[in-house]
């Protein structure tokens, strides 16, 4: 029974006190081989993304997680407990029942009201809460980008790297990586798809992706009236992620982002702030 | 130099300060690792202690530490199994702390039993009827118990984060912390009992020896109560210490409330039972074995005062203070008790090690005198560095306080 243990015998205390110990030891070693098969698992079942994306919403200060009703003006306030999944929201869902909240509003096709705060934010598109962009092509295929304000936030690009054609990415999980001098920054897909085509750092666009089975689900990105509280939450939350350690943000005085932030700004950690501003754990 | 490691959203010295910082604790570590193995490769003479005074600096230092680091698996007990969220922001802490405490607890029994190559005979050999065995066997689970509740911590670097595996692992890890939990809880209660249940079973040292209650002498629920009562307040002093060296908030006023309130609600209990427990030792278990108690206070050193001093000023007054909601949200005020709770369970932890062995029991025995020698000394020197060191680096690298982020986006 307890082979280990020299000089055991049969006796009340022997048994008690050694089984005791070696089940406590054997559940340790249980657990932790259970935490290691989940793993494997999860790992298989390609929830790595999921699991990036549960663990970096919870991390995430509640001043950044507002609801995008309360940024609309559906609501004074509201903090989000969902992850950003408009599409599995009963409240999101309440919303646009009411007939009134902006989350329900159209996009429109031509690339109107692009000057916002200085910003380039074409309204012919939806965009994710990670800096990411989808735009509907008219054949059917979904272009995928990063915002105005994401790559002055990135700078002078040096190489990307993007998933290749045949490759699926899903919304919310690892969507391309840029490289640039001062590091390297991940970003988000924006919807699911399959990709089609892979784009460069000298186009607008970095993937044409086409929609899953039963078409594009794109509830959960913001679109129209939305973007533009949205961007100027996004101007504060960037203010906040470059002051220094005990200083204040300073307020925006009229002035327009510079082009390329990480030369204009030469503070060494631009990957934390890519890394707090592109959502990631 | 070192910003890639540092938590993302959190400011931390400059690195040639946090050098500064370390180097000299890295100095004393030095210094204790050579008396330490001045007394692994010598021997036991490079200690003051011997035969007639077996306990000395050392086993002090071990039970005072593991009394401290029960904050580790009180809080993961409250937070896991009996759902008090609001301990959240405190439980990597505790258990950094209570990995500090316990390995080092480890260590110096290492060092104190001598012939560490020979740590496995303990498990090939076991006395099932000694305390200390049944002590072994915990500590040795639950050591293992603290580095898979550490190893979430580790993976949460920011580097670390970078790579899937371990972010997934550190995930499905932490779901499964409740069992771990749980695990602790059930480990600490017996080997913080058996600590204290070793001196009330010592049956030829009548200043030690206590009462069963069931199979169990009473120091040993004594010794789990006061554990209990000063881990949560070693928690906070030390949070609110290093808030004070980093200047920083690391976690809201209403946390370090509830850790007072739960120190001070144990401390009351425990209080309670350990009046019963010297009443009835005064008036039934000392006489009995032909000791009037007073006797053992007609030492110069050790004199009434003591019993006193760990009762009223380092028991009832913390105590007190702990209970009162206004003191509790008076942070001085709040870390002076929680200090004082601290004093308290070390001071109760030096009666029961020094002098019980100190007091004679034999009509020829002299009154003992222990004086540590320089290498016990710095020993004890290097746990505290050890200590310093792996709070200072883990406080640094890893994310310890959750609430700190957003502290100093609303301060900002």
């Amino acid at each position: 029974m307890l082979p280990w243990v020299y000089e055991f015998r049969w006796e009340p205390t022997h048994i008690i006190f050694l089984g005791v110990f070696f089940s406590v030891l054997t559940l340790i070693l249980i657990t932790l081989a259970r935490a290691g098969a989940r793993t494997v698992r999860d790992i298989r079942s390609h929830l790595d993304d999921n699991i990036s994306w549960t663990l970096a919403f919870e991390e995430l200060a509640s001043s950044s997680r507002v609801c995008r009703h309360e940024l609309n003006g559906d609501i004074q306030h509201r903090t989000c407990t969902n992850e950003f999944d408009c599409r599995s929201c009963e409240a999101h869902r309440a919303f646009l029942v009411s007939g009134r909240s902006a989350s329900a509003a159209v996009i429109q096709r031509s690339p109107t009201s692009s000057g916002m705060f200085g910003l380039h934010v074409p309204l012919d598109r939806y965009y994710h809460r990670g800096h990411t962009w989808v735009k509907p092509e008219a054949d059917g295929t979904i272009t995928v980008g990063l915002d105005d304000l994401g790559r002055r936030m990135v700078g002078k690009i040096e190489a990307v790297e993007l998933p290749g054609p045949g490759e699926r990415v899903t919304a919310n999980g690892h969507g391309w990586t840029i490289i640039s001098n001062k590091g390297r920054a991940r970003l988000r897909s924006p919807i699911d798809g399959n990709v089609i085509a892979a784009g460069s750092e000298s186009e607008e666009w970095f993937l044409r992706v086409a929609p899953v089975e039963g078409g594009p689900d794109m509830s959960h990105l913001l679109r129209g009236p939305e973007v533009k509280p949205w961007v100027m939450r996004e101007l504060e939350r960037l203010q906040f992620a470059l002051s220094p350690d005990g200083g204040s943000p300073a307020l925006a005085d009229g002035g327009v982002p510079v082009r390329s932030m990480p030369d204009a700004i030469p503070m060494k950690d631009w990957e934390g702030v890519w890394e707090e501003m592109f959502l990631q754990a | 130099m070192d910003e890639r490691f540092i938590p993302r959203g959190v400011q931390r010295a400059p690195f040639w300060r946090f050098m500064a910082w370390i180097i000299p604790w890295f100095g004393v570590l030095l210094w204790g690792l050579y008396g330490a193995s001045l007394c692994l490769y010598e021997g036991l003479n490079q200690t003051n202690m011997d035969n007639r005074f077996a306990f000395g600096l050392w086993i002090y230092l071990d039970l005072t530490v593991i009394a401290f680091g029960a904050g580790a698996f009180f809080t993961g007990f409250l937070l896991y199994i009996m759902k008090r969220r609001e301990l959240q922001p405190v439980i990597n802490t505790a258990v950094v702390l209570g990995l500090i405490c316990y390995s080092s607890a480890i260590m110096v029994l290492m060092v104190d039993v001598g012939q560490p190559l020979r740590a496995w005979f303990t498990f090939w050999h076991p006395n099932t009827h000694s305390m200390l065995t049944e002590v072994t066997f915990c500590l040795t689970c639950y050591i293992v118990v603290l580095i898979i509740e550490y190893a979430p911590l580790v993976l949460k670097n920011r580097q670390f984060r970078n790579i899937p595996r371990f972010l997934v692992f550190e995930f499905e890890l932490h779901k499964l912390m409740p069992v771990f939990a749980a695990i602790g809880a059930f480990l600490s209660f017996f080997h913080q009992g058996s600590l204290g249940g070793l001196y009330g079973v010592l049956r030829g040292r009548p200043f030690a020896f206590r009462e069963e209650l069931g199979i169990w002498p009473t120091t040993f629920f004594l010794f789990v109560l006061s554990a209990m009562a000063a881990g949560p307040s070693f928690v906070l002093v030390i949070t609110r210490l290093v808030e004070r060296l980093s200047a920083k908030r690391l976690v809201r006023q209403n946390v370090f409330a509830t850790l007072g309130k739960i120190s001070g609600m144990l401390l009351t209990i425990y209080l309670g039972l350990k009046s019963v427990d010297t009443l009835v030792w005064i008036n039934g278990t000392s006489p009995s074995a032909g000791f009037p108690a007073f006797e053992y206070y007609q030492r110069a050193s050790f004199g009434t005062w003591i019993l006193f001093a760990e009762i009223v000023p380092f028991g009832l007054v913390p105590a007190l203070m702990l209970l009162n909601a206004k003191v509790r949200n008076h942070t001085p005020l709040l870390v002076t008790a929680a200090l004082l709770v601290l004093a308290g369970v070390t001071l109760n932890r030096f009666v029961l090690t020094i002098q019980t062995l100190s007091l004679p029991t034999l009509t020829f025995d002299p009154f003992l005198t222990y004086v540590p020698s320089w290498q016990e000394v710095a020993t004890f020197a290097a746990v505290i560095a050890y200590g310093v060191l792996l709070y200072s680096i883990s406080f640094r690298y890893l994310p310890l306080f959750p609430q700190e982020r957003e502290i100093a986006r609303i301060e900002r």
